[in-house]
């Protein structure tokens, strides 16, 4: 069946140039947007920042998500994810773009984490006890290391990947089989450690161990639905109609389904801990999140991240229906955004939740330059990787 | 296997047993099974066999639909029995939490909706399969026996189904190219132990065994001379690093287990300051009931009394408790009878001597001060009083009203 598949139907084609330009310029003129139309805001430049980190936050978790993908499938030997692989491997190379994209986070780092402040530090006893970690040199060398990692390995997979399309190379599988077992856990620890200094230190005095597993959850969540809704529409578009099949959204829709009950089963280990203890240090931070509107923000976390795909996806037929998968796959991914949103705002936006159309056009503008850095990393690149293996058993595959 | 036909029972045809080859082959004989409308019957094969479902025309399993209920029953029913047990039939306060209160309840609704699940599972399959089942007429097939678990592919129809007629299908199943048929028979109309008696005699056995343990273990244990260490089943408890009363403490330099107070301070509730409201007494004077005596007071005082002294005392306060009875019938030779509330010896005592006498007991009486709070014992002070007003009231102990009341029906 390998063979039957139709060169013209397997790569991006003329899709891919237009997605790269369409893409840099939406991306140019949505984040210069949302940069002036924060200076109407009470906030100024701060506002934007905000909405820059944690529209960064949402694009690095889609990539991350994709990385942890590649690897756990290379442990798994798994046969039913090849066709659906080398999407993966092209988003996950996107950390680059994400790389590129930090330097507006190190621009605004004054504003965005009140630790850079020397006259905090100077009066604050528990921030000089933390000094030796949350400065701002160390910092940055941590952000070159997690990038450094991330980059090194997800260029590997793709790189490796794309070359035994031509050599057909078997061997090259093992390696990546190899290399992906180390990989778990140095991705585990640099996502966790990259999420304590991105997101956490936005309050340097509040702590929780969870938290990277709580990124790890919503990134790898995020990251299928984001293949469900890329898979749905290229398929529109005429791409891999033979590939990719029923059976291979379903295992897709299997996927968020159960990650959909492990956020919310990390979400609430967070929480419950926390409130239990009821120890003033750590409940802050959600006593931030309870009150002044953002309770309201909580419980539909609750209800919009959990239960509602929770019911929607333990039906088998949603999963075998690529629009409606899409859909609800499009859902989850608008309320890992604002689980983002509610992790980074509190601490600035004390007593109302104000999204503004700062957040949209920062989102929109930043999806543009991912699109782009997809579309830069696809580039002509065949949509499948033709010389694994284990294609052919990828193409029969099916659901018991 | 037991060998049916040495026993001289009537035999009747129970199904046919058409053996195949490979996996090709018994998929392409159960669709044509399955297009001639069979509906009693199944195939045995090694290893499941992706295909084997639709190939053989069976519906989806009911099993997600049990699991999902036995998840929904575990998930109420954990969070009702939280619900009834710590809020409303015995309301505690854990934690300083509401009773009623959700996060902390979660894990354990997580758990029950998780182990209801999977005794859906596991107990639907069961029964859907209906096991537990020993036997089964197939187990008289030698070849059957030896190679469905191994490396042969069965297909079975049951003479049960409608559509069973014995030659037509021999002639379908030899139309299927089987490595061979076999006809399988059952005993007629006989109830047939399901368990083989091998297998009841392994069963037993090794049930008999297991039931022998706990005795021996008690017998021996009994039999074992007093000085040996006796058998520690749970050492942590037997053996626990605190100290002992009356034992020297290694860890404090005096060398006291039990450490005083530091100098200065005074345990929390310490402070007794106010004897006359604590001890019941100011210097050598005994004093009068502190508390304000109302109709709240003597509910308390009474609910106390009944719960604490009616035992001895009789509900009544005239000391004859269920206790003191049955030790008056006994004859209990150290019996000391307790006195009723009437007695002029307590009608003449002070509050102050009777609050004494519950905190620190009297004769035969225990001391209740540990047990009975310094307000509720001066509540039952207060309503020892009523008691004994009660035997002992004059005209003018009552209301105004009520006295003429009385005195207009005794003219009468």
């Amino acid at each position: 069946m390998a063979d039957k598949l139709d060169s013209q139907t397997i790569s991006l084609g003329p899709i891919g140039p237009a997605l790269l330009k369409i893409g840099v310029i939406v991306g140019i003129i949505g984040l210069a947007a949302a940069f002036m139309g924060s200076y109407t805001t009470e906030l100024k430049s701060e506002r934007f920042y905000l909405s820059y980190l944690v529209n960064f936050a949402f694009y690095l978790s889609l990539s991350i998500g994709a990385l942890f993908f590649i690897l756990t499938q290379h442990i798994g030997r798994a046969g039913w994810s090849v066709v659906v692989r080398r999407v993966a491997e092209a988003f996950a190379a996107n950390v680059a773009l994400m790389f590129v994209l930090f330097g507006v986070i190190f621009i605004g780092m004054g504003e965005i984490y009140s630790w850079t402040d020397p006259d905090r530090l100077a009066h604050d006893t528990i921030l000089q006890g933390k000094e030796p970690y949350l400065n701002t040199p160390f910092f940055l060398v941590r952000i070159l290391i997690y990038f450094g990692v991330w980059i090194l390995l997800t260029q590997y997979f793709l790189k490796g990947s794309v070359g035994q399309d031509s050599s057909k190379d078997p061997k090259k599988t093992e390696k990546m089989q190899m290399v992906s077992a180390p990989g778990i856990p140095i991705t585990a620890l640099t996502v966790t450690f990259a999420s304590f200094d991105l997101l956490m230190s936005r309050d340097p005095h509040w702590f929780s161990t969870i938290f990277g597993v709580y990124y790890f959850a919503g990134s790898f969540l995020a990251f299928f639905s984001l293949m469900a809704i890329f898979f749905c529409v290229i398929q529109s578009k005429g791409l891999l109609k033979d590939a990719i099949t029923v059976e291979h959204y379903h295992d897709i829709g299997k996927y968020m389904f159960g990650f959909t009950v492990f956020w919310a089963y990390i979400a609430f280990s967070q929480f419950m801990l926390i409130w239990y203890g009821n120890i003033p240090e750590e409940t802050v931070w959600y006593i931030r999140r309870f009150e002044g509107g953002w309770e309201t923000a909580s419980y539909f976390l609750l209800v919009g991240h959990f239960i509602i795909p929770f019911i929607v996806l333990i039906n088998r037929f949603v999963k075998r229906i690529p629009a409606l998968l899409a859909t609800i796959a499009f859902w989850i991914l608008l309320v890992h955004w604002f689980d983002l949103y509610w992790i980074v705002m509190p601490e600035s936006l004390k007593g109302h939740v104000g999204i503004s159309w700062i957040d949209i056009a920062c989102f929109i503008g930043m999806g543009g330059l991912y699109l782009a850095g997809f579309a830069f990393f696809m580039g002509d690149k065949a949509l499948i990787p033709q010389g694994d293996p284990r294609l052919e058993e990828s193409l029969h595959f099916k659901n018991a | 296997m037991p060998d049916h036909s040495s026993r001289n029972k009537k035999m009747k045809l129970h199904g046919l047993l058409a053996e195949f080859k490979d996996v090709d082959s018994i998929l392409k004989a159960s669709r044509a099974i399955r297009d001639k409308g069979f509906k009693k019957w199944d195939t045995h094969t090694p290893f499941p066999i992706h295909g084997m479902d639709p190939a053989m025309g069976l519906k989806k399993s009911l099993i997600p639909k049990i699991v999902l209920g036995g998840g929904l029953i575990g998930g109420v029913g954990g969070l009702a029995l939280q619900w009834w047990t710590n809020a409303v039939d015995y309301p505690w306060i854990v934690s300083g939490k509401p009773l009623f209160s959700v996060p902390a309840n979660i894990p354990i609704v997580f758990e029950t909706t998780v182990l209801l699940a999977a005794f859906g599972a596991v107990f639907g399959m069961f029964i859907l399969n209906n096991l537990p089942s020993l036997y089964n007429p197939l187990f008289s097939s030698k070849n059957f026996v030896q190679g469905a678990t191994d490396d042969k592919f069965f297909v079975y129809i049951e003479a049960q189904d409608p559509k069973f007629a014995p030659d037509r299908v021999r002639e379908l199943l030899e139309s299927l190219n089987p490595e061979s048929i076999e006809e399988i028979e059952e005993e007629e109309d006989e109830w047939v132990p399901k368990l083989s008696p091998q297998m009841a005699w392994t069963l037993g056995s090794i049930v008999f065994c297991l039931v022998l343990i706990p005795p021996i273990y008690i017998a021996r244990a009994q039999a074992k001379d007093r000085n040996s260490p006796r058998v520690q089943l749970i050492p942590d408890m037997d053996q626990q690093p605190r100290v002992n009363a009356q034992s020297a403490s290694p860890i404090f330099i005096d060398g006291r287990g039990m450490r005083n107070y530091v100098q200065g301070t005074v345990a929390r509730g310490g402070a007794q300051t106010d004897t006359g409201y604590y001890v019941g007494a100011v210097g050598e004077t005994w004093v009068d009931n502190p508390l304000k005596v109302d109709m709240a007071l003597l509910e308390r005082g009474k609910e106390r009394f009944d719960i604490y002294c009616a035992l001895c005392h009789g509900f009544d306060g005239l000391g004859k408790g269920p206790i003191a009875t049955r030790a008056a019938n006994l004859r209990e030779p150290n019996w000391v009878p307790p006195l009723s509330m009437t007695d002029s010896t307590v009608l003449e005592r002070e509050d102050g001597h009777l609050f004494n006498t519950i905190t620190n007991g009297i004769r035969n009486m225990p001391a209740y001060g540990d047990q009975i709070s310094v307000e509720d014992r001066w509540a039952i002070v207060a309503y020892v009083r009523a008691l004994q007003k009660s035997q002992h009231a004059t005209l003018k102990d009552l209301p105004s009203e009520e006295r003429e009341r009385l005195l207009k029906e005794g003219q009468q």
